[in-house]
Parts: C-alpha cells; sequence; structure tokens
C-alpha cells in the first residue's frame, strides 16, 4: 500500500507544483504577448514569447520531457524537478493561450474608455480587463489542471528506465504486485484515484465560476 | 484649445482622414455630421488619440499631445538632408526649398542626428503626457462603455481617485450631486448590466464629468439608444451645453445638430468637406454632397 501512498502524493505534489510555474509563466507570457499591441519595446519579448508557445503547444510533452530530463538538466538527482519544470513550462503555454483568449474576449470598449479617461494600459488591464477576464479564464484552466494531473503518469516514462523517480500511479500500480491478476485490481485503484481528483477539481472550478458570476446574475434580475 | 494640424490617417490602404485641420475654441459646440464610413468617428477619435494619428498633429491648450510631425516645423526641415543637399547644390530660395519638400515629402525614413535633435527639442518644449491630456477631455461612447466589474459608484469615483484628481470624499460627494442630478441616486450601487441603456449612457456622461474636463467628445451618443430613450440623453447633453461645457458631437440627430450646435463640420470622404454655422449648413448648404447627404436625412 506504500506504493500507492506515494504514488497519490507525488502525483498531487507535482501537479500543483506544475501548475503553479504554469499559472505564472502563462499569465506572464499572456500579458507581454499582448501588451505588444500597445508598448513597442514589448515586440521583441513578444516574438520570444511566441516562440515559446508554438514550439511547446507543437511538440508532445513526453518527448519534452525526455530532452529536458536527459539532455538539458541531465544533473544527478535533479531529475523530479526536471519532471516538475518541464510540465509547469509546458502547462505554461497552454494557459498563457488560455488568459490571452480571456482578455482578448474582454469588450475593446472597456480598455477604451479606462485610456479615454486617462489611466494607462497597465492601469486599465489590471484593474478593469483582468478583472472580467477571469471570468472567462477559470473554466479553461480547470481543464488545464486536469490535463495536467492525468499527464504527470507520463513521467514513469523516465522515471522507470532510470530508477530515480518512482512517484506515479502508473509506475506504482505495475511495481506494487508484479502477479497478472493484480494488474486489474491495481489499475482500478489507480483509476478510482484520478478519478475522485479529477471530480474534485471540478467541483472546485464550479464553486470558483459560480462566485464570479455574480454580476451575470443581477442582470437576470432586471 | 483643440488644434487638429493636417492630420491624416490611415488604415492600411485604406485613407481615412485626409488632412484635416480644424481649431476648436473654448466654448464652441462643434457637432460633425456625414454619411456612414466618411470618417467622422475616426476624426473625433484622433482628437483624443484613441486613433493614433499617422501624419500631422494634435493640440490641446497649446501642448502637443501627439507625436510631432517634422513637416510642420520649418524649422526641423531645416536639417533636413534634403534641404541641405538643396542649398548646397546653390538654391537660394528658402520658402521654395521648403515647400517642395513638403510637397513631395522628401524626408527620408532616418534623418541626421542634428535633424532628430531638433524634432526633440519640439516635443521637449511643447509635449505633454497624452494620459495626462487626456484627463481634460471626456469621451461618451456610442456602446457607453461602463466599466462592467463596477457598480456605478465605483464607475463615477475609480479614476478620478485613482489619479488623484479627487480625494475619495470628494469624489464620492460629487458622485452623489452628479447621480441625484440625473434622478439615479438609487442605482449607485447597482452594475451596469442591470441598468436600461438610456440610464447607461447618462451614468458615462457624469463619469465624464466626475473629471471635470474642458471639453467632451460625443460619438453618436444615441445611436445605440432605443427611441424612448434617446430623449433623455439629449436632454442631459443639452443642460451641458447650455452650461457652456465645449464639446465636440459626432450625431445623427439632425435636430439636435440644429440645436445645439454653435458650429457644423460635414465629413465626407476624409476630409473636412464644409465647417459652418448651423444655418447656413441646414438652409444654405454649398457642398453638393453635403446637399444629397442633407435630402436624404431631414
Ligand atoms: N480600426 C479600424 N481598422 C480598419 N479600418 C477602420 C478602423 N476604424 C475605422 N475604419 C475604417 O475607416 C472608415 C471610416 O470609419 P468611421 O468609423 O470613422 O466612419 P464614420 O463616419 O464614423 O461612420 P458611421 O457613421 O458608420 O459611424 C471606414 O471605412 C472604416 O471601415
Ligand atoms: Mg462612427
Amino acid at each position: 500500500m506504500g506504493y500507492y501512498f506515494q504514488g497519490f502524493l507525488h502525483t498531487i505534489i507535482v501537479t500543483f507544483i506544475a501548475v503553479g510555474i504554469g499559472l505564472v509563466l502563462g499569465f506572464t507570457v499572456a500579458i507581454i504577448k499582448i501588451s505588444a499591441g500597445n508598448y513597442k519595446f514589448m515586440k521583441i519579448p513578444a516574438i520570444i514569447c511566441n516562440i515559446y508557445t508554438t514550439v511547446f503547444r507543437g511538440t508532445p510533452v513526453a518527448l519534452q520531457l525526455f530532452i529536458m530530463v536527459f539532455a538539458v538538466f541531465a544533473i544527478p538527482g535533479f531529475k523530479p524537478a526536471a519532471a516538475i519544470i518541464t510540465f509547469g513550462i509546458n502547462s505554461g503555454a497552454y494557459v498563457s493561450e488560455n488568459i490571452r483568449a480571456g482578455i482578448t474576449s474582454v469588450d475593446k470598449g472597456q480598455m477604451e474608455a479606462g485610456r479615454a479617461m486617462g489611466l494607462n494600459w497597465l492601469q486599465t488591464m489590471i484593474r478593469i480587463i483582468l478583472p472580467q477576464a477571469v471570468k472567462n479564464i477559470i473554466p479553461a484552466i480547470g481543464n488545464e489542471m486536469i490535463a495536467l494531473l492525468k499527464e504527470t503518469s507520463i513521467i514513469s516514462m523516465v522515471g522507470s528506465t532510470v530508477g530515480t523517480l518512482t512517484f506515479d500511479l502508473n509506475f506504482a500500480s505495475r511495481t506494487a504486485y508484479k502477479t497478472v491478476t493484480n494488474y486489474l485490481a491495481t489499475g482500478i485503484i489507480a483509476a478510482v484515484f484520478y478519478l475522485s481528483v479529477v471530480y474534485l477539481m471540478v467541483f472546485i472550478v464550479k464553486i470558483i465560476e459560480r462566485k464570479l458570476g455574480t454580476d451575470d446574475k443581477r442582470k437576470e434580475y432586471i | 484649445m483643440i488644434n487638429a494640424k493636417n492630420i491624416y490617417k490611415n488604415f492600411g490602404k485604406n485613407e481615412v482622414i485626409k488632412n484635416a485641420s480644424i481649431d476648436i475654441e473654448k466654448g464652441e459646440r462643434v457637432v460633425i455630421i456625414g454619411p456612414s464610413g466618411g470618417g467622422k468617428s475616426t476624426f473625433l477619435r484622433c482628437l483624443n488619440l484613441l486613433e493614433e494619428v499617422t501624419r500631422g498633429e494634435v493640440w490641446l491648450d497649446g501642448k502637443l499631445i501627439s507625436k510631432p510631425d517634422p513637416y510642420l516645423h520649418d524649422e526641423v526641415l531645416k536639417y533636413s538632408d534634403a534641404y541641405l543637399r538643396k542649398t548646397k547644390r546653390g538654391e537660394k530660395d528658402e520658402d521654395k526649398i521648403l515647400s517642395e519638400i513638403k510637397e513631395n515629402r522628401e524626408l527620408k525614413k532616418r534623418e541626421g542626428i542634428r535633424f532628430n535633435k531638433e524634432l526633440k527639442k519640439i516635443s521637449a518644449n511643447y509635449g505633454q503626457d497624452i494620459n495626462v491630456a487626456r484627463r481634460k477631455m471626456g469621451m461618451v461612447f456610442q456602446q457607453f462603455n461602463l466599466f462592467n466589474n463596477m457598480t456605478v459608484m465605483q464607475n463615477l469615483v475609480y479614476v478620478p481617485v485613482k489619479l488623484k484628481i479627487l480625494s475619495k470624499a470628494e469624489a464620492e460627494k460629487k458622485a452623489t450631486e452628479l447621480l441625484g442630478r440625473i434622478n439615479l441616486s438609487d442605482k449607485k450601487d447597482a452594475y451596469p448590466a442591470s441598468l436600461s441603456g438610456g440610464q447607461k449612457q447618462r451614468v458615462a456622461i457624469i463619469r465624464s464629468l466626475m473629471m471635470n474636463p474642458e471639453v467632451m467628445l460625443f460619438d453618436e451618443p444615441t445611436s445605440a439608444l432605443d427611441p424612448e430613450m434617446v430623449g433623455e440623453v439629449l436632454s442631459l447633453i443639452k443642460e451641458l451645453a447650455d452650461e457652456g461645457m465645449t464639446m465636440v458631437i459626432v450625431t445623427h440627430e439632425m435636430g439636435f445638430a440644429r440645436e445645439v450646435a454653435t458650429r457644423v463640420l460635414f465629413i465626407d470622404g476624409g476630409a473636412i468637406a464644409e465647417d459652418d454655422s448651423p444655418e447656413e449648413i441646414f438652409t444654405n448648404p454649398k457642398n453638393a454632397r453635403l446637399k444629397e447627404f442633407l435630402s436624404k436625412v431631414l
């Protein structure tokens, strides 16, 4: 049972940290890309960000994991961290697109009204646009978290070959009981784990969405 | 108060404003009319640089708020490559050289250091930050553009407090007064989504007033409204007019234009085709396109 527990824990830790990295990175990249429309000096950073999102969304995460773990961060003892960083960077690419879409879906009249009153671009973005964008972004971020949770299982690919990374559920389910009859049972336990965590995530996202939906509800009363 | 000098604006191949100039004095109420797509909105938005002008300059109260346009400054042009080349060749007539340069737009993409220095001097001497200038120019949009994430009260007080034009207490006092004036005191904690179009637009107008603007720009303030709400918005604008507010108004409401304007511009094909008193424009139009336009809308 120790394997399972370790597997649960590690999957959740990896997902959690990677989502954190992904959110920070994704938010930064989205803001850089969008600000290039207003600030000329952001053009070059925006190009770099475009390359980043294109590369990380355009190649399989398994491949990214291999390159990062065995080449870029081929430092002894650094493999778990390298894997987490890879998932974070990969997730950041997707999250940045979600955030960007959320921001651009806010009516452009909102930015114009802020600017016309004398607020600068950043002030308007932070106080007027982003609060309205959050509502559009949250569901997409929720989906991204769920996808990431499941994706982390491919860590076993680099983990099992090296033997230092033993912390994912699939790996645990394969090593816990090495008899054919138990594969089904261990598989089901892993599936139940994933399903319950995903269900919990969906539930939390729903609550947040409902909280943020208040402005729209007021509209319905009238 | 507002001086637009030779402004030109294009979106790619589409030339939307072609060298329009206007001087608007304090107290004037300029109404802009013209056919759809003629460039009225773009022209108005160039005045507060919501659209950056491609060429030309916009001045507010003697301050340059757009980028300087070298073609408008002879003292800068005299350091251009073309000017120096022509004088070296022995041409003597300064005025002729300068007008040649302007006419043929002979400036290069990259001029010399001295030229750039002179151009920077213009910005340094006359330039004003656009964000500061915009505080003096209220803008009212066709689509209202109230901040959807804020209540009516927050819409009114947020910017003046943030930009330290008013203290929080002053802003709230002023907002309360203005809300009373438009009979919407009971809506102060409502969100924009719960207001009618007419209410939204009236709140948008007093939101501009919160900044104590010197001039107000209106872009078709009643075009998105149901007919029964047009009146309440127009009468609020008329009140402001009677109080002496300087205004530039784009509208399709000809009766209102005639009543409120001290001056009417007819914008067609990106140019100010006629600029005259309302009496002249409506009873004695000269431009053929204006005559045709009026016969359709009146
Ligand atoms: N952001 C933009 N990008 C590209 N083209 C634009 C943009 N804004 C305006 N235009 C074009 O500029 C021209 C003038 O538009 P503008 O909105 O200024 O006209 P208008 O006189 O205000 O018309 P209306 O009475 O319909 O409001 C049109 O051909 C329009 O397609
Ligand atoms: Mg228009």
